[in-house]
C-alpha cells in the first residue's frame, strides 16, 4: 500500500507553522507535508480543526500565521476559484450543490472558469454523463439535484470535484451518507487517481475506512497536529487514543455501585430515524454513566431521542418522578420531569449569544424565580444567577454581562449552570468538557461529582469517559455496535 | 460622553428633529401641529407594538394594515348595518384582527410556511374581506365612534391616545419583565437552543402573531374613530411605516432584540417627520426621499451604536 517516499520532487502540499483563530485558537502551528500520489487521512474530534484546515487550504479560510506551498510553490489562495485553478478541490462537508440546478449545469457552475461564456448544452451534458459514469452513479445529467438523495448528492459533489482534474483533492467526511458498496466504490477510484499522482486529503470519522484507504494518517487534536503515521503501522485504538488525548487527571473517589440504588432513567428499545438499531440501557440514581463513541456514532442522536427533539419511531423513555415512573413525551416535558441537556454544540443549541449570563442562566426554569403572574422578580433572579456563578467559578464582569464576552470553559459552566437552577435530577451531557480550558474542565467535573453524591444520574457523552469522573463499573459502553468506537454513523444511510 | 450618546441616540434624535422643525417653521410648535400628531399616533402605535413583538420573536406581519381595515369594516358594517351597540362593534373588529393573526400563526408557526409569504397572502386576503364587509364604500359611523377619538374634558387626551399609551407601557413591562417576554425574546435570539431550553417556539410565535393581529383590529378601531367612519382603504402601507419605527426604535429584523419603548419614540420620529417635513413646505416625493433615508440612517447609527 505505501507508495514511495518523496524522493527529490517537492511535496504536492506542504503547511508550514498554519495557526487560525476564530474566538479561540483553532489552529496552532499546524505541520503538514503529503507528496503527490498520497492519500493523506486526517482524523480528530468535532472540534480538533480538520474542517478548518480543509478551508485554509482551499482557500475558503485565511490562515492567520504560515504559509503553505502547493508542489514546491508558494501557495496562498484566497477564493475558492482560485485554488480551483491551482488544481485544488474540496468536496465540503456541507454540500454545496444548488438544488434547484440540474446535475450537469451544477458541474458546469463548478468547474467553468468564466461567468459569460456560452454554455454548451451539449457538452457540458458529455462531460457530466463522464463525470456520473466514473463516479459510478446512475442519474442522466439533466436530472435536478433537488430530487436526489443525500448520498447521491455526495457523489455529484465528488464527481464535480474529480471533473476540475485536479492536483489535489480534499475530501471532507466523503462517506457520511454513503452506503458500503458506494463507498467502496469512491475507494477504487480514488486510489486509481492517487495511481495517476493525484493528492488526497481524507478527512473521515470512519477510522476504519480511514486505514483501508490512506496510505500516511494524522491525527489532529485542539488545533494542533499529534501524530502523523504510516497507516500500515497504525490500529484503530491508537487513532482513538491519539484524538481523545490525556485528560486533566482528577480523582473522583471511585465508588462502587449498590444495586439497591434506584433506577432513574430506563431506556427501552429505542429507535428513531438517526438510530437504525434500538438502543436500550438504565441509569441509576447517584451514578454517572458514560456513553462512549465516535462523533457520527448516534450518541448525539440518541440523547435527541430521548429528550424527543428528534421524533422517535419505536421504544420507550422513562423516568422516575414525584408522581411515579413518566414517559416522556416532548422536550418541554422531559425539564418538567427533571431532564438537563448540555448540547454538544453550544454554539448552535445552547447559548443566546446576545444575552446576559442572567437571561442564559435562568432560561430553562424561568418559572423558579418568576411570581404567580409569571413576572420575572429581578432580585430572585439576581441572587440566583450570583450564588451559581460564584459556585462554579464563573469569572466575569457581573450577571449582567453579555455571554458572548465570555470564554468557552465560563459559557459551558453556564450551560450546567442553567440544569443546576432547574434542579434538574437526570443531566445528560453531550461531550460536557469539550473545548474548554483544564479550570473550567475541573470545575465542572467536581461539580459532576457533587451532584452525583447528592443523588442526581448523569449521562455523559464523549469519545473517551473521562476515567476520573466515570465510575469504573459504569463506564459501559451502550449497545456497542452502534455507540462505541468505529460504529455504524446514526444517519443518512440510504 | 460618548456612552450616554449612543445609549440614548434615538430619543436624542427625536429632541433634535423637534428643535430642527421649531426652528424652521414658526408654525410648528402650535396646537394644530400637537393635535394632528395626537391623532395620527395612536393606530400607527398599536401597530408597531405588535410588530416589535413579532420581529422580535424572529418572524414578520406583512398583513397589519390590511388586517386593521379589515377591522374597521367589521366595526362599521357592524354598527350601520345591524346596529349593533359600538362597543360591541368594536370588539369585534378586535377579534376580527385576533383571528387573522392565529390564521397566520397557525400556518406560519405550526405548519412552518414561510411566514413572509403567509402574511403577505393575508395582506390580500384581509384587504378583500374589508372591501366585502364594507361593499367597497366608506362607511360613515359620526359622532358614535368618534368620541373615542375626540379629548376628553379635563385630560386634554383621547380615549384611543391614553389606550394607545397604556399599551406601549403594558407591552414594555410584558417584554422586559414577564417569563413570555423572556421566551419570546429567545426564540428569536436562537431557536434551536429556545427548544433544548423547553420553550415551544411555534407556540410563541403563534401567540405573537395573535397579539399583532388583535393590535392591528384596535388599531382598526382607533382609525375609524378618528376619522368618523369605516374606510376599506385605511392603513395601506401601515405595515412598512409600523417596521420603519420598530427597527428606528432598535428592533432588529434578525429577532432576538428589541424594545416597545423604542417603537414608540420610532413611532413618534416618524410621525414628526411627516407633520414637520409637511409644515415646511416640503412636496410629497420629497417627503417619501427624506423619510426612507432616515429609516435607513437609523439602522446605520444601530450598527455603529453596537459596535
Amino acid at each position: 500500500m505505501t507508495r514511495p517516499e518523496p524522493g527529490q520532487a517537492p511535496p504536492r502540499i506542504a503547511a508550514r507553522r498554519i495557526g487560525k483563530s476564530f474566538a479561540t485558537p483553532v489552529l496552532r502551528d499546524v505541520d503538514l507535508e503529503i507528496p503527490a500520489g498520497c492519500i493523506h487521512g486526517l482524523v480528530g474530534e468535532n472540534g480538533a480543526g480538520k474542517s478548518t484546515l480543509a478551508k485554509i487550504i482551499v482557500g475558503l479560510e485565511r490562515a492567520d500565521t504560515g504559509s503553505l506551498a502547493l508542489d514546491g510553490r508558494p501557495y496562498r489562495p484566497i477564493t475558492a476559484a482560485e485554488s480551483r485553478n491551482a488544481g485544488v478541490a474540496l468536496c465540503a462537508q456541507e454540500l454545496s450543490l444548488v438544488d434547484d440546478l440540474s446535475i450537469a449545469e451544477n458541474i458546469l457552475l463548478y468547474t467553468s472558469t468564466s461567468a459569460f461564456k456560452r454554455i454548451r448544452r451539449r457538452s457540458a451534458h458529455e462531460k457530466a454523463a463522464r463525470a456520473l459514469v466514473a463516479i459510478g452513479l446512475d442519474a442522466g445529467p439533466e436530472v435536478r439535484v433537488s430530487r436526489l438523495s443525500l448520498a447521491e448528492k455526495q457523489l455529484v459533489e465528488i464527481a464535480r470535484a474529480l471533473a476540475t482534474n485536479p492536483r489535489l483533492l480534499v475530501l471532507d467526511e466523503p462517506t457520511s451518507a454513503l452506503t458500503a458498496p458506494q463507498s467502496d466504490r469512491l475507494h477504487a477510484i480514488l486510489r486509481a487517481e492517487a495511481r495517476r499522482g493525484v493528492t488526497v486529503i481524507y478527512i473521515s470519522h470512519r477510522l476504519r475506512d480511514v486505514l483501508t484507504i490512506c496510505d500516511r494518517v494524522s491525527v489532529l487534536r485542539d488545533g494542533q497536529v499529534r501524530l502523523t503515521e504510516s497507516a500500515g503501522a497504525l490500529r484503530e485504538e491508537t487513532l482513538i487514543r491519539e484524538m481523545a488525548g490525556a485528560d486533566a487527571d482528577f480523582d473522583a473517589g471511585r465508588r462502587s455501585i449498590e444495586g439497591t440504588r434506584p433506577v432513574h432513567l430506563r431506556v427501552g428499545k429505542l429507535r428513531s430515524a438517526a438510530l437504525p438499531h434500538p438502543i436500550s440501557f438504565d441509569c441509576r440514581r447517584g451514578e454517572i454513566l458514560g456513553l462512549a463513541g465516535l462523533a457520527g456514532s448516534g450518541r448525539t442522536e440518541l440523547l435527541n431521542a430521548i429528550l424527543c427533539l428528534d421524533r422517535r419511531t419505536g421504544g420507550s423513555v422513562t423516568i422516575r418522578t414525584a408522581s411515579g415512573a413518566t414517559e416522556i413525551r416532548n422536550p418541554r416535558h422531559a425539564i418538567r420531569c427533571g431532564i438537563g441537556y448540555v448540547a454538544e454544540d453550544r454554539a448552535r443549541d445552547g447559548i443566546f449569544r446576545d444575552r446576559d449570563l442572567a437571561f442564559n442562566v435562568t432560561i430553562a426554569g424561568l418559572g423558579r424565580v418568576a411570581d404567580r403572574t409569571g413576572r420575572v422578580v429581578r432580585a430572585r433572579e439576581t441572587a440566583a444567577v450570583s450564588k451559581l456563578t460564584a459556585d462554579l467559578g464563573v469569572t466575569s464582569t457581573g450577571i449582567d454581562q453579555s455571554i458572548r464576552e465570555l470564554s468557552g470553559g465560563n459559557q459551558q459552566r453556564l450551560m450546567l449552570a442553567r440544569w443546576l437552577h432547574c434542579k434538574s435530577r437526570l443531566l445528560l451531557l453531550d461531550e460536557p468538557t469539550r473545548g474548554v480550558d483544564v479550570a473550567a474542565k475541573l470545575a465542572i467535573h467536581e461539580e459532576l461529582v457533587r451532584l452525583r453524591d447528592s443523588g442526581v444520574a448523569v449521562v455523559a457523552v464523549s469519545l473517551r469517559p473521562d476515567p476520573g469522573v466515570v465510575e469504573p463499573e459504569a463506564r459501559r459502553r451502550v449497545s456497542p455496535r452502534h455507540v462505541a468506537p468505529g460504529g455504524h454513523p446514526g444517519g443518512g444511510v440510504q | 460622553m460618548v456612552r450616554f450618546f449612543a445609549e440614548n441616540l434615538i430619543v436624542l434624535s427625536l429632541v433634535a428633529i423637534v428643535a430642527f422643525f421649531g426652528f424652521a417653521s414658526e408654525r410648528f410648535f402650535s396646537i394644530t401641529t400637537l393635535s394632528t400628531l395626537l391623532n395620527q399616533l395612536p393606530a400607527l402605535t398599536v401597530v408597531s407594538i405588535g410588530m416589535t413583538l413579532v420581529l422580535i420573536s424572529g418572524a414578520i406581519d406583512l398583513s397589519v394594515g390590511s388586517v386593521l381595515a379589515l377591522s374597521a369594516g367589521v366595526i362599521g358594517a357592524g354598527v350601520v348595518l345591524f346596529g349593533l351597540p359600538v362597543p360591541i362593534a368594536a370588539l369585534m373588529g378586535i377579534v376580527a384582527g385576533a383571528l387573522a393573526g392565529l390564521a397566520n400563526g397557525s400556518l406560519g408557526a405550526y405548519l412552518r410556511l414561510p411566514i413572509f409569504i403567509v402574511t403577505l397572502g393575508m395582506l390580500e386576503v384581509a384587504r378583500g374581506l374589508a372591501y366585502l364587509v364594507t361593499d367597497s364604500q366608506t362607511v360613515y359611523m359620526g359622532a358614535k365612534i368618534q368620541a373615542f377619538a375626540l379629548p376628553i374634558d379635563g385630560l386634554g387626551m383621547s380615549a384611543s391616545f391614553m389606550t394607545a399609551l397604556l399599551l406601549v407601557i403594558a407591552f414594555e413591562f410584558l417584554l422586559k419583565s414577564t417569563v413570555f417576554g423572556r421566551q419570546i425574546v429567545a426564540v428569536g435570539s436562537n431557536e434551536s437552543a429556545a427548544a433544548v431550553s423547553g420553550i415551544d417556539p411555534r407556540h410563541v410565535r403563534c401567540t405573537v402573531l395573535i397579539i399583532s393581529g388583535a393590535l392591528a383590529g384596535l388599531g382598526g378601531l382607533m382609525s375609524s374613530a378618528y376619522l368618523g367612519s369605516a374606510d376599506p382603504n385605511a392603513g395601506i402601507g401601515l405595515e412598512l411605516s409600523a417596521i420603519a419605527a420598530a427597527v428606528i426604535g432598535g428592533t432588529s429584523l434578525m429577532g432576538g432584540r428589541g424594545s416597545v419603548m423604542g417603537a414608540f419614540v420610532g413611532v413618534l420620529i416618524v410621525s414628526v417627520l411627516q407633520i414637520g417635513l409637511a409644515q415646511i413646505g416640503i412636496t410629497e416625493p420629497t417627503k417619501r426621499v427624506t423619510t426612507g433615508a432616515v429609516i435607513i440612517l437609523a439602522v446605520i447609527l444601530d450598527r455603529w451604536r453596537k459596535t
